[in-house]
């Protein structure tokens, strides 16, 4: 698949997930209808799951490259923590936001369209591409949905609702996603080695991820310092501007005219 | 600072979390200020590392006194709340903030008499403000280090790991930048060379070894059909996104001008006789298309061409349809090594497979760009990096340190 069939592939799933959320309603009362809602709603991911590797197929390289293709992984992977979450801790908000992010993810798809270009530079070819990309990824997904979690628990908390359980699993999303910061930023520099001659270079992009880096890890000594939890929620809700700089706003900043990294915008 | 000393042993008062902060933000704030004023003071001349071997002294002293300090004077207030989180979080604040700083502005883009050089904010990663607050860092991280060490204990293992590997990767990348070697080495075709020139200084240098280049090539992509605008000088997209790469039978759409579909391919042929092209080595793409002006057809050749061809290309009303050619796939040089006692090696450089010779790893550079695929000229990089194992060692550390707090989360996690 190209392209081409990326509208009517994103509409069908979203309107998966919408119809799916709307079933939970009547799922209250009745298990038909929250098998049924389930059904709908994973049938979203799976969609977008199908299209991505017949996109990747279609493309002969991994389809990591730019910016879209990236959003393009969000938008299949934010829906699955938020599942996950509900299956683990019970905790059913959290998907909502899930898949109202990826529909924002395929909205911006739909409104600035890929190239569809198979080239990929020399230095993409790598073993490390996937590696440092796909564990980038999954990171900035579990740092997202912490993120929304920590924004739901600062809301709750002014409406007098605190919800422990709620403050315990966005600090357990975030523990995850700075684990997979970490190796990604260590994957990149040992895959700038091999490709560029060296680890680290300061290159804004480099910078940005070390920043963002600092500021998960900021995160974790103030947990060490048993900090109040509550505010903590705010933090993690306001660190991942941090990650959304390095993810695409350091392609505009002044800095960006020389990073080896703005081919990927 | 007393309080501070309780809180690290785990209390549970959120009001000890703002105690000692306060100190801590301002000594952080002080050093900063303190670096900026070196700045100021020396014209935003940065901060010279110390090299072979002063780096090395420099680190067994600095370990040691971490080490000395660390254990001599544990109960002392001050140093406990040197080692301790306030601090430390004073200082990552502080990192951050000036990385900040220089990833925002552009590092080495401003005149130099200008306020943002007299602060070096245009260099801030060899700057004075950036080397203070890595040394406190240091320090800071040092102390805990040594008290989460000694007495050993294996719960502590996890800390070791992930904040050792950090202070070894980022001590020792500091401190080694000053013995980094990267180096450029020209090589023509059918020609030995051992000369390296540093890119700053231009300075040349010979290597223990030579390199004579047998073959440089480049693979490239397919070509591909774009339209130009010569009214506004720029290419015209076509509406789907979806250019496919030249091939036989391929056929291209420009919705309310044409259509191009192409009869036939010849990825490397020379001009013939009667305009016919005919395939050989060396040549360029050339592909027989079929042109369809809304009704209006015609067909002709289109050629990428090359140094010393012309391209061809053909006009669909305002505009001309153009042969673009394909981006590098690959390149590669064919290289012969003789080490300095005149062992002899043949080795292919590409990028993303660097070759190691004598303590020197070899990388594909670049090219002569204005000859492209027909360059004669490759550019090797030699890089040689004492420092690396160590930096690597911390790296693996750090991962090491990573997968078992990532265990413990999960753990934790299903517990809760
Ligand atoms: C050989 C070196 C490297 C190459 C070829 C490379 C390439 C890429 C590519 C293709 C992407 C995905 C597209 C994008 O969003 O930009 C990416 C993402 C990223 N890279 Fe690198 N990278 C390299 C080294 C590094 C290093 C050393 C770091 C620094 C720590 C780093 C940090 C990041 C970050 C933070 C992302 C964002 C992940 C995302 O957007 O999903 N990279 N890199």
């Amino acid at each position: 698949m190209t392209l081409v069939e990326f509208p009517a592939m994103a509409l069908a799933a979203v309107v998966c997930w919408a119809a799916g959320s709307l079933l939970q309603i009547p799922a209250k009362n009745s298990r038909i209808f929250g098998s049924l809602s389930w059904l709908f709603m994973l049938g979203g991911t799976l969609v977008l799951a199908w299209f991505l590797a017949s996109y990747w197929i279609a493309l002969e390289r991994p389809p990591l490259r730019t910016l879209g293709e990236t959003r393009l992984w969000y938008a299949t992977l934010i829906p699955v923590v938020g599942f996950l979450v509900e299956y683990r801790y019970k905790i059913g908000w959290l998907k909502y936001y899930c898949m109202g992010l990826a529909t924002v993810f395929l909205g911006i798809n739909y409104l600035h369209p890929d190239v569809f270009e198979k080239a990929l530079m020399p230095a993409l070819q790598s073993p490390w591409f996937v590696p440092h990309v796909v564990v980038y990824l999954v990171g900035y997904v579990l740092l997202a949905a912490s993120a929304v979690s920590g924004w739901h628990n600062v809301i709750q908390n002014f409406r007098g609702k605190r919800s422990e359980k709620g403050e315990s699993m966005s600090h357990y999303l975030a523990l995850l996603g700075f684990v997979l910061l970490t190796f990604g930023l260590i994957f990149g520099a040992l895959w700038a080695k091999e490709a560029w001659g060296h680890y680290w270079t300061w290159d804004p992009k480099e910078t940005w991820a070390f920043i963002s880096w600092l500021a998960y890890l900021g995160y974790l000594h103030l947990v060490a310092r048993k900090t109040d939890p509550r505010k903590l929620q705010w933090y993690l809700g306001l660190s991942f501007f941090v990650l959304l700089v390095c993810w695409f706003g350091v392609n505009y900043l002044p800095s960006a005219q020389n990073s080896v990294h703005t081919y990927s915008g | 600072m007393e309080q501070q000393v309780e809180s690290m042993s785990g209390s549970n008062n959120t009001g000890a979390a703002t105690a000692g902060f306060k100190d801590a933000a301002l000594f952080t704030l002080v050093a900063i200020l303190a670096g900026l004023g070196i700045e100021i003071l020396t014209g935003g001349g940065g901060i010279d590392m110390p090299g072979w071997p002063f780096n090395l002294v420099f680190l067994v002293v600095f370990g040691s006194l971490i080490f000395a300090v660390g254990l001599l004077y544990r109960e002392h207030p001050l140093i406990s709340w040197l080692g301790g989180i306030p601090l430390g979080l004073s200082l990552i604040v502080g990192l951050a903030l000036l990385s900040l700083v220089g990833g925002v502005l552009p590092q080495d883009k401003f005149p130099p008499g200008s306020m943002v050089a007299m602060l070096r904010l245009n260099g801030m990663f060899s700057s004075w403000p950036f080397a203070l607050v890595t040394l406190l860092f240091l320090f800071n991280l040092g102390l805990a280090l040594v008290w989460k060490t000694i007495p050993f204990r294996a719960a502590n293992l996890q800390f070791m790991l992930f904040h050792g590997g950090f202070w070894i990767a980022l001590s020792c990348g500091l401190l080694g930048a000053t013995q980094l070697e990267r180096l450029v080495v020209p090589l023509y075709e059918g020609k030995a060379s051992d000369v390296a020139y540093n890119r700053q200084t231009e300075e040349a240098i010979h290597l223990p070894f030579s390199i004579y280049l047998k073959d440089f090539q480049i693979e490239q992509y397919a070509p591909k059909f774009a339209l130009y605008d010569p009214a506004n000088d720029r290419l015209v997209e076509p509406k789907s996104k979806l250019v496919p790469e030249i091939g036989k039978g391929v056929k291209v759409e420009w919705p309310g001008l044409g259509s191009v579909t192409v009869l036939d391919y010849l990825p490397s042929a020379l001009p013939g006789a009667h305009g016919t092209p005919v395939p050989g080595d060396n040549g360029v793409a050339f592909a027989r298309v079929r042109i369809d002006e809304n009704g209006k057809v015609s067909e002709r050749w289109i050629s990428s061409g090359g140094p010393r061809l012309k391209p061809l290309f053909v006009p669909m009303g305002s505009y001309f349809i153009v042969m673009a050619d394909g981006a590098p796939k690959a390149f590669r040089s064919e290289v012969m090594l003789t080490g300095a006692g005149g062992e002899k090696r043949m080795e292919t450089l590409e990028v993303n497979k660097p070759v190691d010779m004598q303590g020197w790893k070899l990388y594909q550079a670049g090219y002569d760009e204005s000859a492209g695929r027909w360059s004669t000229l490759s550019l090797v990089e030699a890089v040689r990096d004492p420092w690396l194992p160590a930096v690597y060692v911390g790296f693996f550390m750090i991962m090491a340190g990573n997968v078992l707090f990532f265990w413990k989360g999960v753990k934790k996690m299903e517990a809760a």
